[in-house]
């Protein structure tokens, strides 16, 4: 048990964090957010960077890293509220990585660790189910039928799309969405990130995985999205503190207030249990023994936590927080979206409850 | 950074539950309950040797003090699986007084105190509250004024708790009334017969009882007062810390959520495949997760020799809440047969354990230092806020 992220971890999050501190401005991030846009010009640069590989074994030009480094990447991109396919994008090279077969998939993979390609799951149909695929496999005229909620699927190169084969098992075929019979139609929301449901009318499909890489998908991307809702309730807490420090009321500053100090204390409890189980999920991924509801206990949980996190920032703000001049409102609407993400505090409930029976961990 | 216990943790937890399947009888489990979590009873002394010998109790402790130095997650682990099954592992008499004594007693008062301690044959019962110093305990007035020979006490204390079953009082004692609140206050020994001392039972919510003390010019000799003089509130907030490391157990949390479970699926199989009582059992179970993690992060810090009170307390707030709340959904869960007590037999779930932690689960919030306290805490040790 070694709960402290160590030297080159420390390092890579350092540089990271400095490098998107230095590239990436809250003026910036507003200005995607109003054109609708991923920040590719950023995306590009990070990936010159080098940093999207660290999770992958040097012979794929990476830093050896596991699961655990894209939670630390995941963190430090949501920290700064960027508009970047980074869940995403890393979700599905993992997916590549661990489960993928094929010259389709190891070609994907190795152009996606160096920036040129950018590929983005496509699961999720009109009932919002993992379980609930109705897709059919591609037949000769190519693929037919409707992916929704898809995050950043204009800013992609290629989506990973869910279908079922002929004898009803689930499968993952990627298409290129330079393909003429991809159609994108914009979903607004709340996180305002840039999210499509997505038409197909016969796009060129390849398989490249079956039910086994479907299903390590959505544990890691569900995994990697509880790290962006950590990083979502810390930066909310940091804010909250610095604010409450030197904002004074009554002559005093508002932190001496017992009744705002007491605030901040859950939400300080909800982060540490949060960055806990969300780093014991990673780790259980890079050793492959995560159960499935391991990581929906840590997604339900953290999906749980973030709206009571986040209103609790805005409530010590008061109107300094609730103006759109303040940034803490990114962490706010990006956060409740990545609530929903991924399976919603709901959704990853059920996935528990269905082994109650099972005793409580307690060590 | 590595989320897996190691091999030799995970052995030392499989000794400990070998050795609990051992000793775990429904005979002293009832001693342990009767005797009100004070030694003493024959088969918890046969029990309490048992552990002496296998050296747990004080593998954590300095070599220097008569323990192994081993690192502090052992006493995690120790107390975690204990707690899981609901075994005694020594009270506060153990747990706290020992290593202070160890750490603050004289060699004479080490010799005198200590293997009486061990033996099971002594329990103290700790004196700090008073009616008017309860969190703010450094106002307290009990006084001690100094005669030939030691000191005359007079005063009053109360949650004095095992005061009747004790054999001797950790009292905190004003020795100079002129000094600030935090420097005029001494810690000394007395035996719990001794001429002035007069107890009175405090029957509490949770079945326990508790006690009143008063200190009736109750002589102390001069070889009982523990430390320099005026120097008892380092003592006593070393005492306090002494129980950072087990506090606030998630093994008692589990097990009253296994518990739950066993029993639904024994008398309630059709109800438990209600989907509703099944998310709320699903809740149940990621809040005792989320507590786990802050049990485990506290425990590691410390097992790091890092001071991280804001981690602490965060352990404390989140555990006796949790208490409250586990219970007071598996009540609700189990419908009328959750109200009812040990003494209404089978039908009582459980035996009527998720009905006695509902009644007994406000100590663990006020007491130990109040949640609020806490939170603040938290907020000024964790977050630097302003004070």
């Amino acid at each position: 048990m070694e709960l402290e992220l160590g030297e080159t971890r420390q390092l890579l999050r350092a540089a990271v964090r400095k490098f998107l501190e230095a590239e990436c401005s809250f003026e910036r991030v507003r200005e995607c957010e109003r054109e609708g846009r991923a920040d590719l010009k950023l995306w590009r640069a990070l990936c010159a960077q080098g940093y999207l590989a660290t999770p992958f074994p040097s012979e794929l030009g990476g830093g050896d890293g596991g699961i655990k480094d894209a939670g630390l990447l995941v963190e430090e991109v949501a920290r700064r509220a960027a508009l970047l396919p980074i869940v995403e994008v890393l979700a599905s090279a993992l997916t590549l990585h661990h489960h993928g077969a094929g010259d389709d998939a190891t070609t994907l993979l190795q152009q996606t660790l160096s920036g040129e390609a950018l590929p983005v799951p496509a699961l999720l149909e009109a009932q919002d189910d993992f379980d609930r695929i109705e897709l059919r496999a591609p037949a000769a005229d190519g693929l037919r039928g409707e992916k929704f909620f898809v995050d950043y699927a204009t800013a992609a190169s290629h989506h990973l799309v869910t279908a079922r084969d002929s004898d009803g098992e689930l499968a993952l075929y990627v298409v290129a969405t330079d393909d003429a019979a991809l159609k994108c139609e914009a979903l607004p929301n709340l996180g305002r990130t840039p999210q499509s449901r997505v038409r197909y009318d016969g796009a060129r499909a390849r398989r490249i995985s079956g039910p086994d890489g479907v299903a390590f998908l959505v544990q890691v991307a569900r995994a990697l999205t509880c790290a962006q809702l950590l990083a979502c309730m810390d930066a909310s807490l940091s804010r909250t503190v610095a604010y409450t420090n030197v904002r004074k009321q009554f002559g005093r500053p508002l932190s001496t207030f017992q009744a705002v100090q007491h605030h901040a204390a859950d939400m300080a409890m909800h982060i540490e249990s949060s960055r806990f189980l969300t780093y014991e999920t990673l780790d259980a991924l890079d050793r492959g023994v995560a159960s499935e509801e391991q990581v929906a206990l840590t997604k339900a949980s953290l999906s749980r936590a973030l709206p009571d996190v986040v209103m609790t920032g805005h409530q010590l703000h008061g109107g300094q927080g609730y103006i759109e001049e303040n940034d803490l409102y990114f962490f706010t609407i990006r956060g409740k979206d990545r609530c929903l993400a991924w399976g919603s505090a709901e959704e990853c409930l059920g996935i528990v409850a269905r082994g109650v029976e099972q005793k409580a961990r307690w060590l | 950074m590595n989320y897996q216990w190691a091999a030799e943790h995970l052995a030392f937890r499989d000794e400990v539950e070998t050795f609990i399947h051992e000793w775990r009888t429904p005979a002293l489990l009832r001693e342990y309950r009767a005797r009100e979590g004070a030694g003493g009873g024959p088969l918890l002394t046969e029990y309490y040797a048992a552990l002496q010998q296998k050296g747990w109790m004080r593998m954590c402790w300095p070599r220097e003090h008569g323990g192994e130095g081993q690192n502090p997650i052992y006493r995690f682990i120790l107390v975690e699986t204990m707690e899981y099954w609901g075994m005694p592992y020594g009270n506060l008499t153990y747990t706290s007084i020992a290593p202070t004594l160890a750490t603050h007693g004289s060699e004479e008062q080490k010799q005198r105190y200590l293997p009486g301690i061990w033996s099971g044959e002594y329990t103290f019962a700790i004196g700090y509250s008073e009616p008017n110093a309860g969190t703010d305990l450094a106002s307290l007035r009990t006084r001690a004024e100094k005669v030939s020979g030691g000191w005359r006490v007079q005063g009053q204390k109360i949650w004095t708790s095992l005061a009747a079953q004790s054999t001797h009082i950790w009292l905190a004692v004003r020795t100079d009334p002129d000094r600030p609140k935090h420097a005029g206050i001494s810690l000394m020994v007395i035996e719990t017969g001794s001429e002035g001392v007069t107890i009175r039972p405090l029957p509490t919510l949770s079945g326990l009882t508790t006690y009143e003390t008063f200190y009736d010019n109750v002589f102390v000799p001069d070889e009982n007062l523990i430390g320099p003089l005026h120097g008892g509130w380092e003592i006593i907030m070393h005492a306090l810390n002494h129980e950072r490391v087990g506090l606030s157990p998630t093994g008692n949390l589990a097990r009253n959520y296994d518990l739950l479970v066993e029993h639904l699926m024994k008398h309630a199989a059709q109800k438990l495949q209600d989907p509703v009582l099944r998310i709320r059992l699903a809740e149940m179970k990621m809040e005792v997760q989320r507590h786990r993690a802050l049990a485990v992060c506290n425990a590691v810090s410390i097992a790091r020799d890092e001071m991280s009170p804001g981690l602490a307390s965060m352990a404390k707030v989140s555990g006796s809440e949790l208490r409250y709340r586990m219970t007071n959904l598996a009540m609700d869960l189990l419908g009328r047969a959750g109200a009812l007590t040990e003494a209404a037999g089978e039908l009582a779930p459980g035996g009527g354990r998720q009905e006695s932690t509902w009644r007994a689960s406000p100590i663990l919030r006020f007491g130990g230092g109040t949640n609020e306290v806490q939170r603040s805490i938290i907020a000024a040790r964790h977050l630097g806020m302003a004070r």
